[in-house]
This record gives C-alpha cells, sequence and structure tokens, in this order.
C-alpha cells in the first residue's frame, strides 16, 4: 500500500454502508460486492480526499490497533477490492 | 451471491422494479400487468421525481423500468434524466415501438440499459403474440439504440412458443449487436389466463435448462435460479430476491414484494406519501415475506441453488405462498424419469 495514494470507485461502481460493512455494486457486472468491514471503512472514503495512511491512523486510534495490524488490514481490504475492479488509486503527489 | 449478508437484512433494496405506467400500445395476450388503458391515480410528474428522490435518499442502485410501455408517458425521459442526476441506472423495458432516432438519441447516457421484448425471430411468430407489425418497429428500435451505443437485450418470455425459437432470437440478438435475456413466464396479469395455453411443459424445461448450460452468456435476470445446472451458479441469485434486494412500485404508487404478486395482500404501502424507508423496514407484509420457509423444500438435494423457487409462481398456480416452486428442476427430473424419484 502506497501511503501518499486516494481511493476513487470506478466509474460505474457505487457503493453504500450495511450493518455487515459495505455493499458495492458494479453496473458492469457481477453486480453485488460485500465488504463484511463493519465500520472500519466508510462509502466516503473512495471518495478520493482521506489517503490510505489517513485511514490507517484513524483505524489504528479509534480501535486501538497497532500500526501493523491496522496497515495490513487496510491493505488487504484496498488490495481486495482493486483486484475485483471496484476502485482505482491516485496518485496526489 | 453472499445469503449470509442478504439475510442479515439490507438497508434499502438494491434494485427497484418500477410500472410506470398500465397504458401499452400493444396488447400482448401474457402481459404480467394486463396493460392497456391508462388508469385512474397512476403517479403524476411531481409524485414520480418525489418517488426518485426517495430511491436516492436510500442508495437504491438500480431502477428495472416497465409498465404497460413506460415511453408512451410524455414525461417519461426527464422522469430518467432526473434518475440519471441522481446517479441511479435505470434498466428500460420497452416494447420498442416507440423508439426512433430521437429518443435513442436522448437515451444515449451510461446509466441507461434497454431491453426490447421480442417473442420470436421471425414477424410471424412474434406478432402473433404481440401484434401486428411490432416485430419490425422493435427491430428498427434495436437498430436505433445500437448506432447511438446503448446498451441493448432481447427480452424474450420463455414460452410454448418461444422454446423453439431460442437459438434464431440468439442469432438475431448477435446480429444486431445486442444480448439476449430469457424471462420466466409468470401466471399475473393477463399470464393468468393464458398460463396453460403458454407455459411450457417440463420437458421442455428440462431442455431449457440445458440450454442455458451452453449459453452463458444468456442472461436471465434471476428468473431461473430453480433450473439453473451447477455450472450457472455465481452467474446470478440463488434464492428469490423480493423484500430482500427487491421490491416493487406500481404506477399508482402502492409497493409490493415483487412485480408478480401486485395482488391487494401484499400491498406493503404506497409512494410517494409513505418512507420508502419504513416500508422495507417496517413493513409487515415484508417481514412476513422475509420469514418465509419452504419446508417441503429444504430436504431437496437442490435447496442451496433456488431455496424454494419463484414464491409467486408457487402463488399463482397454488393460491398460497410457503409452497414449492412447481417449475423446478427437481421436479422436473422425476416427472421425465419417475425412478430417479422413487429411488
Amino acid at each position: 500500500m502506497r501511503s501518499e495514494v486516494v481511493y476513487n470507485l470506478w466509474d460505474g461502481v457505487q457503493v453504500r454502508r450495511e450493518k455487515f460493512g459495505l455493499l458495492f455494486y458494479d453496473y458492469r457486472g457481477p453486480r453485488l460486492h460485500f465488504l463484511p468491514s463493519r465500520d472500519l471503512l466508510a462509502p466516503e472514503f473512495f471518495q478520493g480526499r482521506r489517503t490510505a495512511a489517513e485511514l490507517v491512523e484513524a483505524i489504528r486510534s479509534r480501535k486501538g490497533l497497532p500500526q501493523e495490524t491496522a496497515s495490513r488490514l487496510v491493505t488487504d481490504i484496498l488490495g481486495m477490492l482493486r483486484e475485483k475492479g471496484l476502485i482505482y488509486e491516485q496518485s496526489i503527489c | 451471491m453472499s445469503n449470509q449478508y442478504v439475510d442479515m437484512g439490507l438497508s434499502a433494496p438494491v434494485n427497484v422494479t418500477w410500472e410506470v405506467t398500465y397504458e401499452c400500445n400493444l396488447s400482448c395476450i401474457h402481459c404480467l400487468s394486463d396493460s392497456g388503458k391508462k388508469r385512474p391515480g397512476e403517479l403524476t410528474t411531481g409524485q414520480c421525481r418525489r418517488v426518485i428522490d426517495q430511491m436516492s435518499a436510500n442508495h437504491v442502485f438500480q431502477f428495472s423500468i416497465g409498465g404497460g410501455e413506460p415511453f408512451v408517458r410524455r414525461d417519461f425521459l426527464d422522469l430518467m434524466d432526473y434518475a440519471h442526476e441522481k446517479g441511479i441506472l435505470t434498466c428500460i423495458s420497452t416494447n420498442g415501438t416507440l423508439i426512433d432516432d430521437d429518443v435513442a438519441t436522448r437515451l444515449d447516457h451510461k446509466l441507461v440499459y434497454i431491453q426490447v421484448s421480442l417473442e420470436a425471430a421471425s414477424a410471424a411468430a412474434n406478432d402473433a403474440i404481440r401484434g401486428p407489425g411490432s416485430f419490425a418497429r422493435a427491430v428498427k428500435a434495436l437498430e436505433c439504440l445500437k448506432k447511438r451505443g446503448v446498451e441493448v437485450s432481447i427480452n424474450t418470455v420463455l414460452t410454448k412458443y418461444s422454446f423453439p425459437e431460442l437459438d434464431a432470437l440468439q442469432g438475431l440478438a448477435d446480429s444486431l449487436g445486442a444480448k439476449f435475456r430469457v424471462s420466466r413466464f409468470r401466471p399475473s396479469g393477463r399470464g393468468k389466463l393464458a398460463w396453460s395455453q403458454l407455459n411450457v411443459s417440463k420437458e421442455q424445461l428440462l431442455s431449457f435448462s440445458d440450454w442455458l448450460s451452453d449459453h452463458r452468456g444468456v442472461s436471465t435476470g434471476d428468473s431461473f435460479f430453480s433450473v439453473s445446472h451447477e455450472d450457472r451458479r455465481g452467474l446470478g441469485l440463488n434464492m428469490c430476491g423480493a423484500c430482500k434486494l427487491t421490491c416493487c412500485v406500481s404506477p399508482q404508487g402502492y409497493v409490493y414484494p415483487c412485480a408478480f404478486l401486485q395482488e391487494p395482500e401484499f400491498k406493503a404501502g404506497i409512494l410517494p406519501d409513505d418512507s420508502l424507508s419504513s416500508i422495507w423496514s417496517e413493513s409487515p407484509v415484508f417481514e412476513s415475506f422475509r420469514r418465509l420457509e419452504i419446508k417441503s423444500c429444504e430436504t431437496c438435494m437442490r435447496f442451496d441453488f433456488c431455496h424454494g423457487g419463484c414464491p409467486a409462481i408457487a402463488y399463482h398456480t397454488q393460491k398460497r405462498l410457503g409452497v414449492p416452486d412447481p417449475g423446478c428442476l427437481a421436479n422436473c427430473v422425476q416427472v421425465k424419469t419417475p425412478s430417479l424419484g422413487a429411488a
């Protein structure tokens, strides 16, 4: 995970909050993707305004997790979403 | 499909079927909503916009628009523009007869998907079901839409008459650059009267199940999970999505579990006066529908594939819920090879 990047939804992808975490909808199909992330991530994160590093820090302080654990969590989640073609990263440098 | 998360209860529908009018310029003998003339109490433009506002506020991702024929509404394109401004995908089912170059130009939007209905790949066979001239006008619409780059599919309802046409329809779709989608025939609307005449036999349903496996590019709009083989698993739902992922809004704003259960006993509320959020989370009709269990299916080896099938077909054919869909694959196999059922 590169800390100086932000993340956006690909065109045709939408996301909303659910009890289990986030529900992604991909118009290009297959349509539904369930991310059981509970309250770790908010849909607004994918508006490209906060960096991954900021997200790690927020999770670390909110959940009282070690930096390494929080970082691994965020890396895994964002990596999986990128692999599914739901999000892309954008450098802010 | 992750039933585990769906069973936890979603905050809102993912997709809402919205029949925007009863008015239609055709009179297909199997019409699910018995469409024809506009009826009293159909939502005004202002009310429709408030419906769209509610969908947007609840983060509904998609409208499946039907009717009647949606394009007979003079405000229809404006309403679709409004839905697109809100980021809602619109999948529009139409007979295609009112789509020309100008309309196709208006529909050239990344959030539009059009399904044009055909029952056969020739004018003679199609028009016997859908009315004189309907085939030529539907094909013309598909050509106009493709010229503009609009995503299109041919949508066919599986009946005794369309079953032998499937390969030809697939060929027609390929030649027009369209996808091909097959929907299940349900005994609702005028379909109730045409059910015995048009519904496929169990032998045809069994053959269709094999045909689907050989045509993985054909979509079924989650109509045929009850007869799909293992190899189509993952291409769609494995259960009825009514009240869990989807619901239906009638032309007068009444909210029902699905388009095929628009009966007084399934009325859950009315939009835009009621709140979609309240209907979705608190309506006794929806709560009861979510608890529906088809007990007699639970020991079936195919239960994980279909969870009892389509409740609407079970309801219309047996006049109650909680009973198996009669058109399931296990049932068809038993009919064809009785020894398997006895084993």
